[in-house]
């Protein structure tokens, strides 16, 4: 008796999928457990696991087809067995079904060989990661020496290789991809480039616009720095060899989480008649990668040490550009940083992250002119600028918050 | 050109050196009358009588030695160890006498012996018939292996193993001896150290031995169906080993396969590994795939033989691992 392979859902809110590449062919041996195919969620890209073992008899799903939650995508059952050509039902799952997130694709549930109905939550077991191999670029030398000779940056490849690892065809197709910037210098003459909106970009456009309705405010403080560059200097001298180094951005992280569980009100979830104050601040981290962005989230962080948040940081930043985030890096986030300082940008206002309550937007740290005791003073600064959904905090309670991690910048011992 | 098979190839080289050579003589067992046990020494008795084409006792041991000898006193003797299986009680002659004589007397004396032998699986000899075990004798220094998958190159090898002044351990392969290809009119030697390219292609180097040259060129014609070029590479001497060969032409194709029949556990192709990732690492766009023999005793019953030996399609399978398309 054959099975169906329907598309599990991976996380929360997750409707379709598209399948990025079967890593198995039709007539393949599967193993239960084995990557079966890559498919790019909402946010991230990743391997599922085979639900089943048998002979890949049929695959329904063409690569880079989306498809919805829950659909047949393939058939596994035994060598030379029928396929049911019935065509693969829909199996629609109402989209309010995320309050039962908990539910799995449960209709498509066959029964196996001695009639004994399969595992019904067999299909969304958890996704293994891809092997660890240390945060380390998985490319080959010949790739890797390609890559330094003309000064392309393998984290921001994806290896189409055996394991995803970046050979050297992926680098010279990268180096023959013109630049962005140049793209919209030679566009002028011909057609417009169409970029069909999927996957992260989709996500991106419709979270963004979601965002767009709440009735957001903002508010702006400046931060003397000193204090947080000799901090940040005395973490550095000390961190052990093969540490993660600290930045700003997890001085910030730390400083922001202790100061959100001063401030709870601030560390909030919207939904709809109800306020949820989170228990813990799980800050989220905003990461560009080449075709979007993405906000990994760190837990707890007020319960984790600067060094501890530097750790994470580097491992969940080192994922994303490896495009090994799984769907669960990415959820469960109270609030957010995004920090453009790095690209030399004074302020900015960032777009809200719903369902959450505020976004802190960073600038760079500068040297300006400050007046101090009457006196005119050149000082290293920081601006922030705190976005806020006001159907969860008022203007008093986010400038409260506010003073408070800029104290807490100024006065790191204050965080204490 | 004349055509000669594998066997009379090996033949031809023996029976010419010593016409030109009173110094070159044979000695093994069954070799005279029977004209060996796979038939190579056939009819040189009759041309070359009882002294020059000798029959011994079964004892390696004494075979080896007594070629050993015969050498370091002048002559330029060809002795047949029957299977190369029975190498092995000849290891202490080999090892501890032949491969050192030349560096312990500081170039006093010399052991200009080759030593034949053959083997191999493919046609159910059992388990004490069919290893490879040429790996082996790469590991001693002072002596050379030669292993040659053609007529042509069976015969310019033989010759040059003949006159080289060190001892050589020469090995054919049993499933080659009716192999029948064109060969020049006239014997000439072969450099040691030179591997033949056998097949020029673009994107995976198959660096293969003995039979598994022949597997190789079949793999490669198939690869070729799937838009894979494979470049096959045959090293024909493992001591001295064409190094430049084959890291020029892994450098051309980025990526490398080696096949042999032996076991693949500490096999020659662990050596053009490690060569390859040394000497052409920033050239390698997959990791070096390896094929030859399961690691167990090579079965008797033929269809497990089979299953145990590796054949055109274990090349194939590497072939398209290198590339990703497997």
């Amino acid at each position: 008796m054959s099975s169906q392979v329907t598309l599990p859902r991976l996380g929360q809110g997750m409707e379709s999928g598209t399948i990025v590449r079967w890593l198995k062919s039709e007539g393949d041996q599967v193993e239960k457990g084995e990557p079966l195919y890559e498919l790019d969620t909402e946010k991230v890209t990743q391997e599922v696991e085979a639900d089943a073992s048998g002979v890949l008899l049929k695959i329904l799903a063409g690569e880079g087809e989306e498809i919805e939650v829950g659909k047949a995508i393939a058939v596994i059952g035994e060598e030379g067995e029928d396929v049911p050509d019935a065509e693969p039902e829909a199996k629609e799952e109402p989209a309010e079904a995320d309050e039962e997130k908990e539910e799995e694709p449960k209709e498509a549930a066959p029964k196996s060989e001695n009639g004994r109905p399969e595992e019904p939550d067999a299909p969304a077991a958890a996704p293994e990661p891809q092997a660890d191999d240390g945060g380390r670029v998985k490319a080959s030398p010949l790739a890797r020496r390609i890559a330094r000779e003309k000064g392309i940056d393998l984290r921001a490849l994806r290896g189409t290789g055996p394991e995803g690892r970046i050979v050297a065809e992926d680098v010279e197709r990268a180096e023959a991809a013109p630049a962005p910037a140049a793209v919209t210098a030679a566009a002028p003459a011909g057609e417009a480039e169409v970029i069909p909106l999927t996957g992260m970009r989709k996500t991106i456009a419709r979270r963004m616009t979601e965002a767009w309705e709440a009735p957001a405010f903002q508010i702006t403080m400046t931060a003397d720095m000193g204090a947080a560059i000799r901090l940040r200097e005395a973490l550095v001298a000390r961190m052990a060899e093969g540490d993660a180094k600290p930045t700003y951005s997890d001085i910030l992280t730390k400083v922001c989480a202790v100061a959100l569980m001063r401030h709870r009100a601030v560390n909030a979830l919207f939904a709809g008649d109800e306020i949820h104050l989170q228990p813990t601040a799980s800050v989220g981290i905003a990461v560009a990668v080449p075709n979007g962005l993405v906000v990994p989230v760190l837990r707890s962080c007020e319960t984790k040490t600067i060094p501890q948040l530097a750790a994470e940081r580097a491992d969940v930043v080192q994922r994303t550009r490896e495009n090994k985030l799984k769907q669960e890096d990415l959820e469960g986030g109270t609030f957010t940083i995004s920090n453009l300082g790095m690209y030399g940008v004074e302020r900015f206002v960032a777009v809200l992250n719903p369902p959450q309550a505020a976004i802190l937007a960073v600038g760079a740290i500068e040297e300006r002119a400050v007046v101090r005791d009457g006196e005119l003073a050149a000082r290293p600064v920081m601006e922030m600028t705190l976005s806020c959904d006001h159907r969860s905090v008022d203007g008093a309670t986010a400038s409260e918050f506010l003073r408070t991690v800029k104290q807490f910048l100024e006065e790191p011992g204050l965080a204490l | 050109m004349p055509e000669l098979t594998y066997r009379e190839a090996v033949r031809d080289a023996m029976s010419e050196a010593m016409r030109r050579d009173d110094d070159v003589f044979i000695m093994g067992e069954d070799i005279a009358e029977m004209g060996g046990s796979m038939g190579v020494t056939q009819g040189m008795l009759d041309e070359f009588g009882p002294d020059r084409v000798r029959n011994t006792p079964i004892s390696e041991m004494a075979i080896v030695g007594a070629g050993i000898g015969a050498a370091v006193a002048g002559m330029r003797p060809i002795v047949e160890v029957m299977y190369q299986d029975f190498m092995t009680l000849a290891m202490e002659q080999l090892v501890q006498q032949a491969a050192k004589h030349r560096y312990m007397s500081g170039g006093q004396t010399k052991v200009p012996l080759t030593i034949r032998t053959q083997g191999g699986a493919g046609w159910s000899p059992g388990a004490q018939h069919a290893q490879q075990v040429e790996a082996w004798f790469v590991h001693v220094p002072g002596i050379k292996v030669v292993f040659p998958s053609t007529p042509e190159d069976v015969r310019g090898l033989l010759w040059t193993s003949i006159y080289d002044d060190n001892p050589v351990v020469f090995f054919e392969h049993r499933t080659l001896y009716n192999l029948k290809n064109e060969v020049p009119e006239a014997i000439e030697g072969m450099e040691l150290g030179k591997a033949r390219i056998h097949r020029e292609g673009e994107d995976v180097t198959v660096v293969a031995t003995g039979r598994l040259v022949h597997e190789a060129l079949s793999a490669a014609k198939e690869a070729e169906e799937d838009g894979i070029s494979v470049e096959v590479v045959d090293p024909r001497t493992l001591l001295p080993l064409d190094e430049e060969s084959i890291i020029g032409s892994v450098k051309k194709t980025n990526r490398c396969v080696v096949a042999h029949e032996a076991v693949v556990r500490m096999g020659f192709g662990a050596e053009i590994a490690a060569l390859v990732q040394h000497q052409a690492f920033d050239y390698l766009d997959a990791p070096v795939e390896r094929v030859g023999a399961k690691f167990a005793p090579i079965p008797f019953a033929p269809v497990m033989e089979e299953y145990v030996i590796p054949h055109a399609g274990d090349v194939l399978a590497a072939v398209k691992r290198t590339v990703g398309k497997e």
